[in-house]
Parts: C-alpha cells; sequence; structure tokens
C-alpha cells in the first residue's frame, strides 16, 4: 500500500473513529523505515502514476506481535480498573 | 546486527538525502492530489477540494521536516551548513584569516616543536629492557671493586661496567682511531639489548686471559666491516692485537652516556687495568632486582662500601658510591632547561590565544549587527553560538595545520642547534603523542577562546540592539573590559619573556667574554696516542714525542707543543699528592690536583702567561731534577702564604725513593672544564721526566697563521713519516672546542631570545589591533571632537593615553610576573641575578617603545579624521 491508501484504509476500519491529521504518517512511516519494520519500493498506481509502496518485513511483523501484546495488556488492565470502579 | 544494519541505512539516506527529500515530496504530493480527487469527485468544487485536502494533511512543510529529522541527521546538516558559512566568511575576510591563523600556528607550532624535543628527552622510555630498573653509579669504580659488588649485592639483578678508550684500527686505508668500550660481560647484558648477529661476551670469556672477542656496533659494522652479514667470526686488527667479531649490535642501540665503535672484553683490551683495585675508571650500570626500591639498594650498596673499606683500607678508604636512576642521570642537566623553555613557549601560546580572542571579540562586535538580525529571524541562541564556534575552531584547526607545518621547520632548526647534550636525540620526531599534543591544544584553543566572544555574540536584547540601527557604538562595557584585559596580560607575559631571554644573553655575554686563560685564536689541535705493544717504554714515547715536535716546528709558519689533555676538551686526570714540610695527610686522604704533561713551548703556543719564575726549557728531561709549574689556583690553595717557588711535592701512593718534583714556575689559570666552571689547581710537568707509561697519547697544539685543512695533512705526513700506524683523531681548532663549550647556554639563549622576539611580535600585533578597533569604534566620537575645535595634539593624546594606560598596566603587571617567575630559571644564568635591575629597565623600555609605536599608527590614523565624514560615518 501506498501512504494514500494506508491513511484510507486506516480511516475505513476504524469507522472514521481515529481522525488524524494525514501528514502525520509521514514521519511515522520513515522511523517504521530506519528500524527495517517496513520496506518501502516505488511501484504504480491504479491511475498510472508513481507511488511508493510500503510492506510490513519479517522483523516488522515480529514488532507489531509484540506491540500488540503490550497493547493488549495495557487495554486488558485499564478495562480491569473500569470495570472494578 | 540490528543496529549495524540501522546504521547503514541511516547513512544511506544521508548520502541520497536529495533524492530522499525529492521521493518525499512526490509521496505527499500524490496523497494530496488523490485526496482532492476525491473531494472533487464528490461534488465540491476545485478550490474548496484542494483546500479540505490540506486540511486534512495537516501542515506539509512540518511533517516533511520532521519526516527528514526521523534519521537524526539534523546536527551533521546544521554542521556542514556551519562549516560551509565559516569558509566563505573566511574567505572573505583574507586579512583577518591570515592574521588569526597566523597567530595560531606561531603559537601551536613553538610549543609543537619543544614538545618534540621534550617528548623524546623527558618522556620517551628509554631504549632499553625495562630502563626504569636501570640505575647508575655516581663516580666510577675499579674492575675488582666492581666484580666485588656483583658478588655481593643482592638488590641487583645484573650490572657492569664499560671504559671506553681510543684504539687504533689498522684494518682499513688509512689508520684510525676507534672508540673501544672496555666492558665486563655484565655490562651489554645489564642494558638488555640483544645483537643483531652472533653474541655477546659470556662471563666465562671475561676473566683474565680469556679470549679476544670484540662486539661491534652497528656503525663499526658498516663502516669497517662492510655491512658483512658474516661478518661474525672476522678476525679485526685492534689495538695491535687481533680480535674476533662475535657479534653486531642493533642500529638502535647505543650505550647511555658512552659512544663506542666496538666493545672488547676488559680482561682482553687492557688487562692491567682490569686487575687494578684502586684504578676507578670503569662507568658501572645496575639492573635493581624485581621489587628492590632504589634506597634498599643504596643500603646495600653502602654497606658493601663499609666492607670494601675494610677490607682495602689504602686503595677504598674513602668510598661512597651513590646510586641514580639512568634517567635522570641522563636529562638531569638538561630537564632545567628543557622546563624553563617548555614554560616559555606556554606563554608563547598563551599571548597567541589573548590575540586570537581579541580579534575574534573585534570581529563579533564588528558582526553584531548580523547576529542581532539573525536571531531576531528565529535562529535560537545555542545555534548562533554554535555557528560562532564552528568558525572559530575552522581558524583554530587551519592554525593548528599551519602551526604542525612550522614545527616541523621548528624541529630541524633545534636539532640543528642542539647541544651535545642533547645527542642522544637524533630521534626526535612527531610522534602520535606530538599529534595529540597539537590537536588537543589547538582544538581547546579554539573552543576556550572562541567561547568568550560566541557568547558575547548571542547575549543581549534583540529588539534593543536592532534600535541602536547599527550604530557602532554598541560595544558593550563588559566586552571593552575583557579586550583591555587580553591586550594587558599579552603585553605581561611577553615582558616576562623578554626579561627571561634577556637574562640568558646577559649571562652568556658575560660568559663568552670571560677569559679562558689562552688565547683560543688560531690554534689547531689533534690526538695521538702510541700503541702500548709498540711504546711500552717511556723513552721510546719521548724519543717519538722530541722527533715529531722538531719534525713539526721545522715547518714554516708554526709553532707546535704538546700537551696531555687539550683545556675544554673533556678530559683530565687527577692525582694526589703531597707537600713537603706541610703537615702530613692520612693516606688515601691526599687533596688532588689535574696533572698535565707538556713538551715544547706549551705555555707560549697557547698564550697562556707566566706568572712568576721560569717555563721549562729542553733542559728539564729525563736525568734531570724533577721540575713542575704550578697554577695560580693551585697557589691560592695551597701555598696561600708562601712562595710557590722552590717547593717540593711528590705524587701520592709513591713508593721510595719519593721522586720529589720541584716547583720552577706559576703560570695562569686556565678554564680547563669549561667556560662556566671552576678552575681546579694544576700541575704542570715535562713530558720528558713522567713516568707514566699508560700516558702514552697526547694532543698536539699548533699555532699558525691561518687554520687551514693544508695544514692537517702536513701533520699527519709528519707522523707517519715517524710511524705509519698512528692514527691521528679528534682534528679541532682552539675556537670550536670554545664554542662546544658554549653549545648549551647557547641553545638556550637562542631559544629563550626567539621565544621573546615572537612574543612582542605577537603583543605589538595584539595592542595595534586593540587600538586600531578602539579608533574605529570612536570615529564618530572623534569627529564631533574635531568639529568643536578639537587639536589634532589632543586627539593624539587621547588615543596614545589610552594605549598609555594600557601599556603601563601590562608592563607593571609583567614586571611582577617576571619578579616571581624568572627566580625558576636561576640554574640557567650564569653570573646574572634573576633580578638584574639592568636588564628589567632594558626590557621595559624595549616593550614600552614598541607598544607607543603600535598605539600610534592608530591614533595617526585618529588624527587625520575629518569631521564631515566622521559625522556621516553609519
Amino acid at each position: 500500500m501506498h501512504g494514500y491508501e494506508i491513511a484510507n484504509s486506516i480511516q475505513r476500519i476504524s469507522d472514521d473513529v481515529l481522525q488524524v491529521e494525514e501528514g502525520s504518517l509521514y514521519p511515522a512511516l520513515q522511523r517504521m523505515l530506519i528500524k527495517g519494520w517496513v520496506t518501502a519500493k516505488w511501484g504504480t498506481t491504479a491511475g498510472n502514476r508513481r507511488a511508493r509502496y510500503y510492506q510490513l518485513t519479517a522483523a516488522g511483523r515480529k514488532q507489531l506481535a509484540v506491540e500488540m501484546s503490550q497493547f493488549e495488556r495495557v487495554i486488558g488492565a485499564i478495562t480491569r480498573v473500569i470495570e472494578a470502579v | 546486527m540490528n543496529w549495524l544494519r540501522e546504521v547503514a541505512r541511516r547513512l544511506r539516506m544521508l548520502v541520497h538525502r536529495r533524492q530522499f527529500d525529492a521521493d518525499l515530496e512526490e509521496e505527499m504530493q500524490l496523497h494530496l492530489e488523490l485526496r482532492q480527487q476525491e473531494h472533487l469527485e464528490s461534488g465540491m468544487t476545485a478550490d474548496s477540494a484542494r483546500a479540505a485536502a490540506r486540511r486534512r494533511f495537516g501542515n506539509v512543510t512540518a511533517f516533511r521536516e520532521k519526516s527528514h529529522m526521523a534519521w537524526g541527521w539534523e546536527w551533521f546538516e546544521n554542521l556542514v551548513q556551519d562549516v560551509r558559512y565559516g569558509l566563505r566568511m573566511l574567505r572573505k575576510n583574507p586579512g583577518f584569516t591570515s592574521v588569526a591563523v597566523l597567530t595560531l600556528a606561531l603559537g601551536v607550532g613553538a610549543n609543537t616543536a619543544i614538545f618534540s624535543v621534550i617528548n623524546a628527552v623527558l618522556l620517551s622510555p628509554l631504549p632499553y629492557k625495562n630502563p626504569q630498573q636501570l640505575v647508575v653509579m655516581r663516580g666510577n669504580d675499579s674492575p675488582p671493586n666492581v666484580r666485588d659488588i656483583q658478588r655481593q649485592a643482592r638488590a641487583f639483578s645484573e650490572g657492569g661496567g664499560i671504559n671506553v678508550q681510543k684504539m687504533d684500527y689498522t684494518g682499513g686505508t688509512e689508520p684510525v682511531q676507534v672508540r673501544t668500550g672496555l666492558v665486563d660481560a655484565g655490562f651489554l647484558e645489564t642494558l638488555g639489548v640483544q645483537p643483531m648477529l652472533g653474541r655477546l661476551i659470556s662471563p666465562v670469556e671475561d676473566m683474565k686471559g680469556g679470549p679476544r672477542l670484540a662486539v661491534a656496533s652497528y656503525s663499526f659494522f658498516q663502516n669497517f666491516l662492510g655491512s658483512d652479514p658474516h661478518a661474525v667470526g672476522k678476525a679485526i686488527p685492534l689495538g695491535g692485537n687481533t680480535y674476533t667479531v662475535i657479534g653486531v649490535m642493533p642500529a638502535s642501540f647505543t650505550p647511555p652516556v658512552e659512544h663506542a665503535d666496538v666493545f672488547v672484553s676488559m680482561w682482553a683490551g687492557d688487562p692491567g687495568a682490569a686487575a687494578e683495585r684502586d684504578l676507578h675508571f670503569m662507568h658501572t650500570y645496575w639492573r635493581l632486582q624485581m621489587g628492590v626500591g632504589l634506597a634498599q639498594a643504596q643500603a646495600e650498596m653502602a654497606a658493601i662500601d663499609r666492607r670494601l673499606a675494610e677490607q682495602y683500607p689504602a686503595e677504598e678508604k674513602e668510598r661512597k658510591m651513590q646510586l641514580v636512576p639512568l634517567q635522570e642521570w641522563l636529562v638531569g642537566d638538561v630537564r632545567p632547561a628543557l622546563l624553563v623553555l617548555f614554560g616559555a613557549v606556554g606563554l608563547v601560546l598563551l599571548i597567541a590565544c589573548a590575540n586570537f580572542a581579541s580579534l575574534l571579540m573585534a570581529r563579533e562586535v564588528a558582526r553584531h549587527q548580523e547576529l542581532v538580525i539573525r536571531a531576531a529571524l528565529g535562529a535560537g541562541r545555542g545555534r548562533l553560538i554554535r555557528k560562532t564556534l564552528t568558525e572559530s575552531a575552522l581558524l583554530s584547526v587551519l592554525g593548528g595545520a599551519a602551526g604542525l607545518l612550522l614545527a616541523q621547520w621548528g624541529t630541524r632548526m633545534l636539532l640543528a642547534l642542539k647541544p651535545e647534550k642533547l645527542a642522544r636525540l637524533s630521534g626526535i620526531h612527531m610522534d602520535t603523542r606530538v599529534l595529540l599534543f597539537v590537536l588537543v591544544v589547538s582544538g581547546l584553543t579554539g573552543v576556550v577562546f572562541g567561547m568568550a566572544p560566541a557568547c558575547a555574540a548571542a547575549r543581549g536584547d534583540v529588539a534593543e540592539a536592532l534600535n541602536e540601527r547599527g550604530r557602532s557604538t554598541t560595544a558593550s562595557a563588559t566586552g571593552d573590559r575583557l579586550r583591555n584585559i587580553l591586550v594587558t596580560s599579552e603585553l605581561a607575559l611577553a615582558l616576562v619573556l623578554l626579561v627571561g631571554a634577556g637574562l640568558l644573553m646577559k649571562g652568556f655575554s658575560r660568559l663568552r667574554s670571560r677569559n679562558p686563560g689562552f688565547n683560543p685564536a688560531n690554534v689547531m689541535t689533534m690526538y695521538l696516542q702510541l700503541p702500548p705493544t709498540r711504546y711500552g717504554e717511556i723513552s721510546k714515547q719521548t724519543q717519538f714525542r722530541r722527533e715529531l715536535l722538531a719534525r713539526l716546528n721545522s715547518l714554516p709558519g708554526l709553532q707546535a707543543a704538546m700537551v696531555t689533555d687539550i683545556p675544554l676538551g673533556g678530559n683530565y686526570v687527577d692525582h694526589g699528592f703531597v707537600i713537603d714540610g706541610h703537615p702530613p695527610v692520612a693516606v688515601g686522604g691526599e687533596p688532588e690536583v689535574q696533572t698535565l704533561s707538556v713538551m715544547g713551548d706549551y705555555f707560549r703556543v697557547m698564550q697562556i702567561p707566566l706568572r712568576v719564575g721560569r717555563d721549562f726549557t729542553p733542559l728539564d728531561r729525563e736525568g734531570q731534577p724533577l721540575v713542575a709549574i704550578v697554577n695560580e689556583e693551585m697557589v691560592r690553595e695551597f701555598f696561600p702564604h708562601e712562595n710557590p717557588i722552590g717547593a717540593r711535592i711528590h705524587w701520592a701512593r709513591e713508593t721510595e725513593p719519593l721522586q720529589w718534583m720541584t716547583v720552577i714556575g706559576v703560570v695562569g689559570d686556565v678554564k680547563h672544564s669549561g667556560l662556566d666552571q671552576p678552575v681546579d689547581p694544576a700541575v704542570y710537568t715535562p713530558f720528558a721526566q713522567s713516568n707514566e707509561i699508560w700516558r702514552s697519547f697526547m694532543t698536539l697544539a699548533i699555532r699558525t697563521r691561518d687554520v687551514s685543512s693544508g695544514l692537517v695533512e702536513e701533520v699527519k705526513k709528519q707522523v707517519w713519516g715517524l710511524d705509519s700506524r698512528i692514527p691521528v683523531s679528534d682534528v679541532h681548532t682552539m675556537e670550536e672546542l670554545m664554542a662546544v663549550s658554549l653549545a648549551q647556554q647557547r641553545f638556550n639563549m637562542l631559544l629563550l631570545g626567539l621565544f621573546a622576539a615572537l612574543a612582542l611580535v605577537l603583543a605589538a600585533v595584539g595592542i595595534y589591533g586593540m587600538m586600531a578597533y578602539h579608533v574605529g569604534q570612536r570615529m564618530h566620537e572623534i569627529g564631533i571632537r574635531i568639529a568643536l575645535g578639537a587639536q589634532r595634539r589632543d586627539v593624539l593624546r587621547l588615543v596614545l593615553g589610552d594605549g598609555a594606560k594600557l601599556a603601563c598596566f601590562g608592563i607593571a603587571i609583567g614586571i611582577a610576573g617576571a619578579i616571581a617567575l624568572t627566580r625558576l630559571m636561576t640554574s640557567l644564568l650564569f653570573e646574572v641575578k634573576p633580578t638584574d635591575p639592568e636588564t628589567f629597565a632594558v626590557v621595559t623600555i624595549l616593550l614600552a617603545n614598541v607598544a607607543l609605536v603600535a598605539c600610534y599608527v592608530p591614533a595617526r590614523r585618529a588624527m587625520r579624521v575629518d569631521p564631515i565624514v566622521a559625522l556621516r560615518y553609519d
């Protein structure tokens, strides 16, 4: 997916709940490129325009799993705290 | 491994960062356009579609910067920018740049050159195995004593001694003298350097009747053995005997003090001396046992001394051998000179730094407006400081590099000037330590002395500064005060250096004008030694001497004589003696005098004045009553209240019948050991009446109308006409020997003089720059004064008054500093007090005049100010 598609898919999947400034996607992508979690390759869009396509790497997937479990732990904790009230 | 890949990615981005920026731009542009397209399709107008897309995207520029900065190269890009900017500024101000770089280069260069010497002399370890364990015995000892110490001492793991004697080497085209180190087996072993070829002399070979073995130095190997890799086993003719080469030392090896071309066993080279307990002529080196300190070794030495004294009361009564660490022994007397020079050169660096800083500050003030505008446009204070610092760092790097070049040239000059004491230092070179030194010195200079102006520049209220609209009175009071302090301290430091140099110069001229006791002009000297194998009897030696002098004196235009040891030649022999009729002295406790044998009209040739009595005549020869001539010091010390003429003396420890000598004359004192050394009492005797066969050497002294090399060839011809196998060596004019004996003082004086001159120039530039800047700042004010009727004279007084105030202040502080500091160089001064008022006065006047001239140039400019122009100035 290229940047625009990523922004769109975030929006679509989250049912428009997550609406941030779309530009902030790009610094985030740079940080993931540095870490090697994603790779970027130039390709052509359906409309025949040049676009940079990002793809998750194995390291990225691993990191995702780590982040997910971390996130779930936090969410779980928050949920438990809220339910206990 | 992960972080490595990450670094690689970051580096790739850095290299392709233009491409990176373009890609990012394209990517964001596509995003915006696609979003805009979407809005258009949902029925918006083109304008509102673009606006909505932008709104949703956010601040494009900010995200671009954030994406760029995510890669972490911001600092680097800033640096590149600062450096590029700095270089452009430096290129645009060639005058400022060259003065600043040159100032630093002089300071750094002089420091580096001196540091290279210090590095080689004081800091580098000696080229021996574990050199910190090596100690030296102060004073010489005899071979039997050395053997006893080797056997008894527990404090030493090894030890050995050496005595260098000249021996004839007759294996070449013409007979030459080589310096032969007579050693025991322990000597080379103790220094712990392995031979390059073959082996060393072993203890079993180093004994009475042992084989004649030789270990060659590398230079002997090159010069006389043709660098033959199969030289081991070769037979060489040395001192009338044949020796077998068993080893060759590496090129890097030289004994700590002694210069020897070849090493032979003491028992083989001089078996007579090797057995004599009372011939103290071996210089010994000892290696401390692991874990043994100097004090412990010294205590054991004292015990051995006592034992030896009990065992051999006649020879060893007053034994007191003192151990000195080798390093200290070697550099002990050059250390103070080097440290004073290092201190001096440090002051030069300080002056250079002060100059550098005040240059920078003056420029920052001139550029204040630019900085203020930058600050107003949003440049952070830190960034401004960094920019200014980058510039001063650039200058200091340039200055350091130029200084390194200067240092290279300077070290070469130092080596050319080096006195004999620094002879060990052929190895002075720039090593990593020296380079590190330069790096640190110039880097610190740039940062520390660039920091003050940088901070001063970044300080201040933007709005207020802008309001002043570039009026050149922006110079802050603190900045002015700081610059005044810098110039004042430059002058003070320069004064200290000038006083130091002045004191040395005065001492040197005193030393040089000192009467050596003889006339060195037009005297040529040469050294001869008769091989004991063929001249084993006094009569043969005397016959050779008499015949040689007869032949030489028959040549036109010269007068020749001979003496055992020539003044300033570095050698002399002391003998104990007894005076007839004086209270008896205990055996072993007799007073010692320098003893010299002469033949020919020695006193006439050297122009040593005869004070009382008569000179030797050819009739004072063998078989006639023994006679002696003494010097004035001898009379002062031993015949203070009596007429020395007719007094009788004999050498100590003589067996009956005593050989009484009658004093027939008194001659003037001669500075035998050096112009700065005290005169020892001396006794001259005729060579023909000598009974010491071992003193088979002599130094010819030949006075001629012109000292040319033709003379040397003529003398060699005459010598070889008598005996073709006698080498003629140590050919010097007496004036050369004088120069050598002055070399250390000359070296000190020249260097300190050079540094002082450097300091003077730098300080002059400093005060000039300061005053010129000052006048520039006050152009407006001066214009008003002139417009209001001030006379040129008044303006001149105004400007000069400012300069004079600084100069007086600097000089006063400098005098105080000099009084405090010159005490440290007392040991370098010859007959001059470190607070010599004359030197202080002359130096103060000199510096005041230089400061006055440096102020006068800008003052003249101020005088010529045209009020109309000055008022329009801004």
